[in-house]
């Protein structure tokens, strides 16, 4: 039985690709399965997902709305939704820093909405066009290892940490860690770029071991890698939690001190969502008193709206806060990064 | 039979490939070659050309003074972490298939499961172990002596790690060649008088070399692309510097470019594999052969057996003796189970679909490239062999920009995961295809058709038989490195559709050990049943044989 060459090494190939099409299309039906339907509220969330699901099913039984959660670190789902911007999947975007939604903001891919709650907050913490909206806060804080600091020695000041006694012993996330850019556009803003400049590279100078993110630090200190860390108040209670050796201390607090960086989590709606409503009923929801106090107590953040217990937390009323308009960090943002190349 | 008369062999079957390329491609053969390259290549060159389009500026990135000491770290990692794979894949793989170690079999089993681990969950491991802070160093501080006594963080402990979880590549690739490859040849050289070792060097090794290439290769370009491992262990690499330019800096325009370098820097690296291995790839695998030959290994037999669980301790239980302690009881790894039944789901089933898809494109592709030479199988090979230098990441966001664009309806779906699986892994697949083919001699089908058997059944009584292996180790391959796919499938799962390897990400930062040691034994567990079914299916080969 011999047939011609060509037609049967076709039939081969011709099998092959039979097979693989209808593999493909066997398979299709789950796939568009698990989209996510039309009706369905998307929320981007850059907080943890232990955090903000309580909330998130709250709403869902509160208001029948269906949500489809995708939890992510903050600067990459903001990076999705800047590569999404032509037919934007996300209707909510939840970040932990505002410095991200003034770059979407400025890309305009937010939508505008003031909710009743919010008239109650500082300005620093909400956008002035109403393009964002903080949720709660994190205070830049320096956290140290109750084993190797003791007493007399524990820093009241950022500035002490120039010290030589701190040499080779304090720790920092980068710049990659956007809570860090915006300390550094904070301190450009309020000591003026030279003397930011100064401070940092003495910092350096002394040593300072620049790791690639909070929770580096937070556990480096904890273990007694490092006998302080320069990273945000909620790492302190975490570290707490793991039961480590940690003490907190809110810098700067002296009458000529400069106070606290305090960065909000925001909430923002994404331009181009096709729930425009359900989206602002889950802004309203975020920022009532219920959801306000899953979000404080499960992820020790400090409330930006008054009337709202802060459980373990120091609240905005017991520490000097430094006074900035996330705007401003913003501007500042390139040239911050341009000055501290080594961060 | 000499090298010398499998070269002339090669060279009259070169005779009838010249013949065979004058058929012309059929419609089939070109459709499915457009459709590769359609998939492989269109994702990036969008990413490309979206990022070139902005002009002179997009280069920017190129001037910044500590780009070539990032490739020379990144090459530097590669090579150490290849040639650690070397030191412990080679050897086993020989006293694996040739010797008479008590349980070998056993071995060979486990000796693959290091592949079932993620290089991510083996970082947590050393970071655990020999950290800063580590039980290494501070039991060394306990006995009273002052400062870290290792530090698994840097480029060292990148290697190492790497290494060490991706060793099985070469001991898979190998042991299979050495369980393929004639004795004729062997029992040839020991009538001339050749020692074991000589033998070895002498006749076997160089018969080994294009398999050793390929295992080799799967494992720079591994590190080559690696994240999840790296930026565990704070080693700066490309695809590290790629993913802060996206992620933090949100410029896109240098990620791209940086993009561009690496798979510039992996296309070298091929073209300097195909080079060394010239034109005498063929080695000869013959229908029928008789098992190979078994050397007695006297009293070598325990330094190799502690050898071989020395290098099974670090890879496989210092790892999973680690989480089993970190998931404290069997009770939360039933928890686990129970609540994270749909993670576990999403992932057999993308990754299952994906390792299909595969290696039906790769036994295609491998087929029409080996036996079709010239510009179109080249092209082909060479856009399959994209997928191993874009990092996760890359590859991602790629294909968001496409698939948002200009396939809306896909896009959102779990299809882009399992897309983004397909394109990162098929280069696994065309290279197990193409390894199984170039053993086969393609006399073996021309002999087949001259005894009267169509092409098509001179493939399926011949040809599929002889390479049925290589398929089945190209699907578990792809299968088991979808299942720990974690970069691509972070950016591409639609919301609200997690995997495992999501999921221990998601518990490693919310600082969840408990919930991240069982979802990983989990994995680990799930992968190692497809290596296990591998190895078994491999002795069957070996027996009916």
């Amino acid at each position: 039985m011999i047939s011609p060459e060509k037609p049967t090494r076709t039939r081969f190939t011709r099998r092959i690709l039979l097979l693989w099409s209808l593999l493909l299309s066997a398979v299709l039906p789950f796939c568009l399965n698990a989209t996510a339907s039309a009706s369905e509220l998307v929320i981007y969330s850059g907080r943890k997902e232990s955090a903000i699901k309580p909330v998130v099913e709250l709403f869902e039984r509160q208001t029948g709305i269906k949500v489809a959660l995708k939890v992510g670190k903050t600067s990459g789902l903001a990076n999705e939704i800047l590569q999404e911007r032509q037919r934007p999947r996300a209707d909510i975007f939840i970040a932990t820093e505002a410095g991200v939604d003034e770059i979407l903001a400025r890309e305009g891919l937010l939508e505008s909405y003031v909710s009743a709650a919010v008239r109650a907050m500082a300005t620093e913490y909400k956008s002035s066009s109403g393009l964002w909206t903080g949720i709660s806060g994190r205070a830049r804080v320096i956290i140290y290892n109750k084993d190797l600091v003791r007493g007399g020695d524990i820093p009241n000041s950022i500035f002490d940490l120039t010290d030589a006694r701190w040499k080779g012993k304090i720790a920092i996330a980068g710049t990659r860690e956007r809570t860090t850019l915006a300390w550094l556009s904070a301190l450009v803003e309020t000591m003026g770029e030279a003397k930011a400049k100064a401070y940092i590279d003495k910092l350096l100078e002394n040593g300072l071991k620049v790791l690639p993110d909070n929770s580096d630090v937070w556990r480096g200190v904890g273990s007694g890698e490092f006998a302080v860390g320069l990273t945000n108040s909620p790492n302190y209670h975490l570290a707490l939690e793991a039961k480590l050796p940690v003490g907190v201390v809110y810098p700067d607090q002296g009458p000529k001190g400069m106070g606290v960086l305090v960065n909000p989590n925001t909430v923002a709606i994404v331009k181009g969502t096709k729930n425009l409503d359900q989206a602002k009923r889950f802004v309203n929801f975020l920022l009532s008193k219920p959801s306000q106090e899953l979000l404080v107590h499960h992820a020790f953040e400090i409330p930006l709206l008054p009337g709202i217990d802060p459980g373990q937390v120091r609240p905005l009323s017991g520490f000097k806060a430094l006074q900035i308009s996330q705007e401003r960090l913003a501007d500042l943002e390139n040239k911050t990064i341009a000055l501290f190349p080594g961060l | 039979m000499t090298s010398g008369g499998v070269r002339n062999v090669e060279l009259g079957g070169l005779g009838m490939l010249w013949r065979s390329q004058t058929v012309g491609l059929g419609l089939p053969a070109a459709l499915g070659t457009a459709l590769i390259i359609l998939l492989t290549a269109s994702p990036l060159a969008n990413l490309l050309t979206s990022a070139l389009a902005g002009g002179p500026k997009a280069f920017a990135i190129l001037a910044n003074s500590s780009m070539l000491s990032l490739i020379a770290q990144t090459m530097l990692l590669a090579t150490l972490a290849t040639l650690w794979a070397m030191i412990l894949g080679l050897p086993p793989a020989w006293i694996l298939t040739r010797t008479d170690l008590p349980g070998r079999r056993i071995l060979q089993t486990m000796g693959v499961l290091p592949l079932a681990i993620p290089p991510y969950i083996g970082a947590f491991t050393y970071i655990t172990l020999l950290g800063p802070v580590g039980w290494v160093n501070t039991t060394y501080r306990a006995m009273g002596a002052d400062g870290p006594i290792v530090n698994v963080y840097g480029l060292w402990g990148g290697a190492l790690v790497l290494g060490l979880f991706t060793y099985p590549y070469i001991l898979l690739i190998v042991g299979s060649a050495l369980k393929g490859s004639d004795p004729a040849l062997e029992e040839a050289a020991k009538a001339a008088g050749l020692g074991p070792v000589g033998i070895f060097l002498r006749v076997t090794f160089p018969l080994l070399r294009p398999s050793l290439l390929a295992g080799a290769l799967l494992v720079f370009l591994y590190a080559l692309s690696d994240f999840g491992a790296v930026s565990l262990l704070r080693v700066n690499t490309f695809t590290t510097e790629i993913f802060h330019q996206l992620n933090t800096r949100f410029d896109q325009r240098s990620a791209a470019i940086l993009s561009a370098i690496l798979i510039l820097l992996t296309a070298a690296v091929l073209i300097a594999q195909r080079k060394s291995l010239g034109r005498r790839s063929f080695v000869q695998r013959r229908s029928g052969a008789r098992p190979a030959t078994i050397y007695p290994l006297g009293r070598w037999k325990v330094p190799a057996l502690c050898c071989s669980y020395l290098v099974l301790s670090g890879s496989v239980f210092l790892p999973v003796a680690l989480l089993l302690y970190q998931t404290g009881s069997p009770l939360s790894l039933l928890y686990t189970l129970v609540s994270g039944h749909r993670y576990l789901w999403n992932s057999l089933w993308t990754a299952a679909v994906a390792a299909t898809a595969a290696s039906g494109l790769g036994l295609f592709a491998a087929y029409l490239a080996q036996r079709r030479k010239g510009p179109v199988g080249l092209l082909l090979t060479s856009t399959t062999q994209l997928g191993y230098a874009v990092p996760g990441t890359v590859l991602g966001l790629s294909l968001i920009l496409l698939y948002n664009a200009y396939l809306p309806w896909i896009y959102g779906t779990a299809a882009m995961v399992i897309l983004g699986y397909l394109l990162r892994f098929l280069p696994q697949a065309v290279q197990g295809s193409t390894a199984a083919l170039a053993q086969v001699n393609p006399n073996l089908e021309e002999a087949a058709r001259s005894l009267g058997r169509s092409t098509w059944q001179a493939l399926r009584e011949v040809t599929v038989p002889l390479i049925r292996p290589g398929i089945a180790a190209g699907w578990m391959l792809v299968f088991i490195s979808s299942m720990k796919e974690l970069a691509a499938t972070l950016l591409l799962r639609p919301a609200g559709f997690d995997t495992l390897p999501v999921r221990i990400w998601i518990a490693s930062i919310e600082v969840d050990n408990t919930g991240a040691a069982a979802t990983s034994l989990i994995l680990i567990a799930i992968t190692a049943l497809p290596l296990f079914l591998i190895s078994r299916l491999d002795a069957t080969v070996s027996q009916l044989n």
